[in-house]
């Protein structure tokens, strides 16, 4: 082990594809992985969200590179790890963090194919595209690499809205099996688990003051901000986390610690 | 009583052990082997009130036609622990289960917590369950069969919780006890689970009804609702059931109205 502990933090010249990269977590995670050294691919269907966040990358001298994608679709996903070999000449980290909950608020006896299938694509299937296309393309260049893929805490407990997070149940799952079977090719798969953190800084002081009293349920008296995803990301992309796989790492400011009692819930016996 | 449909679960002709009977969950779970088919031997924790609410217990087991004998086992003390369990076992003429079901709350901030407060918590809540894993492992041995053992924590093995810190530590190494002594007796075929409360309707020392947040805590189980103490005895039937659960061990299972799913 060479250098000192902060330089294994660098990211210097990493080839690494972000998607869900134009807004929210994941630009978050781009900031932050630029700010580190990266060469980003960051994808997205929304054009104009990917050329806002890469310009506020560039303006703080980051490299990023855009590509249009839906990440349903495994041809378009292919052709994203493609350009980023084509733009970088290899592909080190792809952040599978593409994803989106909703769905009918209906009984769940009730609830349509169409609503289940779109948010299993949306972020399981998405997540294997992804994981799947980077990890030929780094077998092709000789092995190592990193995936990292998005969960959500939602999966750890039990949900009313549940098509979403079961979707995001199997990303769980499937990072613990991909770390497995690509272990002997030097490719490391972790995944974050966010708990709730906002996707943009508020708007105005009407939201703040609903963040805020979101927040109170949660240890931490707050909810996580949008770019505090940024450190986990750059830790998991880079050498500091060497010799660490199949792991869910939980981002969420107690909550999942808690949950036995409403936060002020604070028993008192003593004899 | 009537007649069980399904053999799986009959405990007839066999030897149980309830330590901290005078528990609810310890009192319902004595209740729920001999209404299976087991004779009991009940052990109080103290050899004061408890002795008195155990003898309930063991007239209730005798109205159901079952043997049933009474001890006191002070479970601080690993060597009480041996020389007591040694006498039930000679005395009842072998063992076959042993459930134990300890439970000595403290809800108190972490800075005002003494070492004597920390050290009777573990004490009471974990180093008994050592102790009668250890001890029920050694008479298992000694007779050449197979044994079950059921330990009964909490939840707050799992989660955490303000002013809980020493007993939500306790119940979390009650959780890998379990863990690691099953994979080193499961050789001698010995099988040991747990089983995790969560908000029991009479745990007035942590739901106080003077409390409003505790009220709302029950708001957090699924079932709306807190268990009762006998809806615990199924579960150590079915974990103490050598034809129901044959290949369970090291397990925790949690009677908790859905608890932990809260996120």
């Amino acid at each position: 082990m060479g250098g000192s502990v902060l330089e294994r933090f660098d990211l210097d010249g990493r080839a690494i594809v972000v998607t869900g990269g134009g807004r929210g977590l994941g630009r978050g995670m781009a900031h932050a992985l630029a700010e580190a050294g990266a060469r980003l691919m960051i994808a997205a269907r929304t054009q104009s969200q990917l050329d806002s966040t890469a310009e506020e990358i560039r303006a703080r001298g980051g490299t990023v590179a855009t590509f249009r994608a839906d990440v349903t679709d495994s041809k378009q996903v292919d052709a994203l790890v493609a350009a980023c070999v084509r733009e970088y000449g290899r592909i080190d980290v792809m952040f599978a963090n593409a994803g989106g909950g909703g769905g009918p608020d209906v009984d769940f006896w009730e609830y349509p194919d169409d609503a289940f299938d779109h948010l299993l694509a949306t972020n399981l299937k998405s997540t294997f595209y992804s994981c799947r296309a980077a990890a030929k393309a780094m077998v092709e260049q000789g092995g190592g690499g990193v995936l990292v893929a998005t969960a959500s805490g939602t999966a750890l407990r039990g949900n009313r809205n549940f098509a979403y997070p079961t979707a995001k149940g199997g990303v769980i799952s499937l990072t613990k099996s991909m770390a497995t079977m690509l272990a002997g090719h030097g490719i490391r798969a972790n995944c974050i688990v966010p708990g709730y953190v906002s996707q943009t800084d508020p708007k105005d002081d009407q939201e703040r003051e609903q963040r805020a009293q979101r927040g109170a349920f949660i240890p931490s008296q707050r909810l996580g901000e949008w770019w505090e995803l940024g450190p986990l990301a750059v830790f998991l992309a880079s050498e500091a986390s060497s010799y660490i796989t199949g792991e869910t790492y939980i981002i969420d400011g107690g909550g999942l610690a808690g949950g036995l009692g409403p936060i002020k819930f604070r028993p008192r016996h003593e004899w | 009583m009537p007649k069980a449909k399904s053999s799986f679960f009959d405990l007839e002709g066999k030897r149980a052990l309830v330590i901290g009977a005078e528990h609810p969950h310890g009192a319902a779970i004595a209740r729920a082997y001999a209404e299976a088919g087991a004779d009991v031997a009940l052990a109080a924790l103290t050899a004061d009130e408890a002795v008195m609410r155990i003898r309930g217990v063991q007239r209730e087991v005798e109205a159901m036609g079952r043997k049933v004998s009474t001890y006191v086992m002070d479970v601080m003390l690993g060597k009480n622990v041996e020389v007591t369990m040694r006498q039930i076992v000679k005395e009842m003429g072998g063992l076959d289960i042993v459930a134990s079901c300890p439970d000595l709350f403290l809800a108190k901030p972490i800075e005002r917590t003494s070492d004597t407060e920390l050290a009777r918590v573990m004490q009471a809540n974990f180093n008994s369950q050592y102790f009668v894993v250890r001890h029920a492992v050694e008479e298992f041995r000694r007779q050449q069969q197979p044994g079950r053992i059921v330990l009964v924590t909490s939840v707050l093995g799992e989660r955490g919780l303000p002013n809980t810190t020493a007993y939500a530590a306790a119940a979390g190494a009650v959780v890998n006890l379990v863990r690691a002594a099953a994979i080193e007796v499961g050789p001698d075929r010995i099988q040991v689970n747990g089983i995790a409360l969560g908000w029991m309707d009479w745990m007035q020392d942590r739901l106080r009804p003077d409390d409003e947040e505790a009220q709302r805590a029950v708001r957090f189980i699924a079932l709306r609702r807190r268990g009762r103490a006998d809806e615990v005895g199924p579960l150590a039937v079915y974990l103490s059931s050598e034809r129901a659960t044959r290949y369970i061990t090291g397990q925790i299972f949690p009677v908790d109205g859905g608890l932990l799913q809260h996120l």
